[in-house]
């Protein structure tokens, strides 16, 4: 999968904001939107929240995971943990990387928190890498992929799943070592003659 | 072979038909009649039984099985013991593109050659330890263009489109108009350190 669809995906999360502006209520497909009230905060999808941003007719509240003190606890738990921890949001990177790239003035120390940010997934990818490494070397066949947005999941698409098709391919020869020889393909036959002719 | 669908060999998969296309050593077995042409060591008429030619994969495969098989395949040399002791020692040292263009999938075709089942385990533990080499290799964008030279072309097929998601991933966290990267005064500094995950895992 593309990137900017998984960004796509993500922007259908909801989001605080405080409007500007009075509208009624907006009818889409996925749901009712509003009534907007200037200085009433309300909940919106991301895609909405940023293209009002971007129009100046809102405020954007960002999620209360998006605090520097916050983000550094979930960056020591990761670092400290062998397995992947809860993330606050299923789509961390997506929201910090368009709050932060287009709302920065409406969050206090953007900055650092983008830092942060950065640092646990890095943190996190790296640890993937090690896990697929080991995944292959030890042949599994499986992984539990608990905790991992969807983001961080495509990052190792399309390459794990082709390489374990692969090494399936190799694996499913091993069944059937030696093709299959005339007598064996005659023996079959017969027998099934012999079996209709019952 | 192809990635996207189906990894049987097809009649139509340009990938197969190459494959098929390498030679593979083969002793005949009969006498063969008028085809002395293919044996340009000598000028006689007819293939003598003994006589050890390189015969294209394609067609030595359906003459060497049957009722009557007119040759036997020996195994490429690529596959006999002393390059899988190589391949064992240290699978990611080695080039494999010297081995053969298609090393996996000529493999697959010769390996019920070897009735110890050999070959098949050296293929699979030759993937398994190329893997994070492979990993590594699309990660590093913009390295130089002749890290893929040593790869066979099974690899080389799983290095673009690995590759080529890598790249979408990283315009895409470039994108955005201010980048999600470390400054760079930070990253110059060397201040924050990368932890070492490896001693993480050995906890």
């Amino acid at each position: 999968m593309n990137p900017d669809e998984v960004e796509f995906i993500g922007e259908k999360q909801l989001i605080s904001i405080i409007p500007t502006f009075n509208s009624s209520t907006i009818h889409l497909v996925s749901g009712d939107i509003g009534p907007f009230r200037a200085s009433l905060p309300l909940n919106v999808p991301l895609w909405i929240a940023i293209n009002l941003k971007q129009q100046r007719k809102c405020k954007i509240q960002p999620p209360d995971w998006m605090d520097v003190t916050r983000l550094e606890q979930i960056k020591d738990d990761e670092k400290s943990s062998r397995t992947f921890t809860k993330m606050p949001s299923e789509h961390y990177m997506i929201e910090a990387k368009l709050l932060l790239g287009y709302a920065a003035d409406d969050i206090s120390r953007a900055d650092e928190i983008r830092t942060v940010i950065k640092d646990i997934w890095d943190i996190r990818m790296s640890k993937i890498r090690s896990s697929v490494d080991m995944l292959i070397k030890n042949g599994g066949s499986y992984a539990a992929v608990d905790n991992l947005t969807l983001m961080e999941i495509n990052t190792m698409r399309p390459l794990l799943p082709q390489a374990m098709d692969q090494i399936h391919r190799m694996k499913k020869e091993r069944s059937h070592l030696r093709p299959p020889t005339q007598n064996t393909t005659l023996s079959l036959l017969n027998s099934s003659h012999t079996s209709t002719s019952k | 072979m192809s990635l996207s669908q189906s990894y049987k060999p097809n009649y139509f998969s340009i990938e197969d038909i190459l494959v098929t296309q390498e030679r593979v050593p083969c002793k005949f077995l009969i006498n063969v009649p008028k085809l002395g042409k293919l044996n340009p060591a000598t000028e006689d008429l007819d293939i003598k039984p003994g006589t050890i030619l390189e015969l294209p994969m394609w067609l030595a495969e359906p003459i060497s099985s049957g009722r009557q098989p007119l040759i036997s395949i020996d195994l490429p040399r690529s596959y006999k013991e002393t390059h899988r002791e190589i391949l064992k020692a240290d699978a990611v040292a080695v080039d494999l593109h010297k081995f053969g263009i298609n090393f996996y999938e000529l493999g697959l075709y010769v390996k019920h050659l070897d009735p110890t089942g050999e070959v098949l385990k050296v293929l699979l533990h030759t993937f398994q330890s190329r893997f994070r080499l492979l990993m590594d290799l699309t990660e590093n964008v913009g390295s130089d263009p002749t890290v893929q030279n040593r790869l066979d072309m099974l690899e080389r097929m799983l290095f673009k489109s690995g590759h080529a998601a890598r790249m979408r991933l990283d315009t895409w966290l470039r994108k955005s108009d201010l980048p999600m990267e470390a400054a760079a005064m930070v990253v110059n500094h060397k201040k924050r350190k990368r932890i070492d995950l490896e001693d993480l895992f050995k906890k």
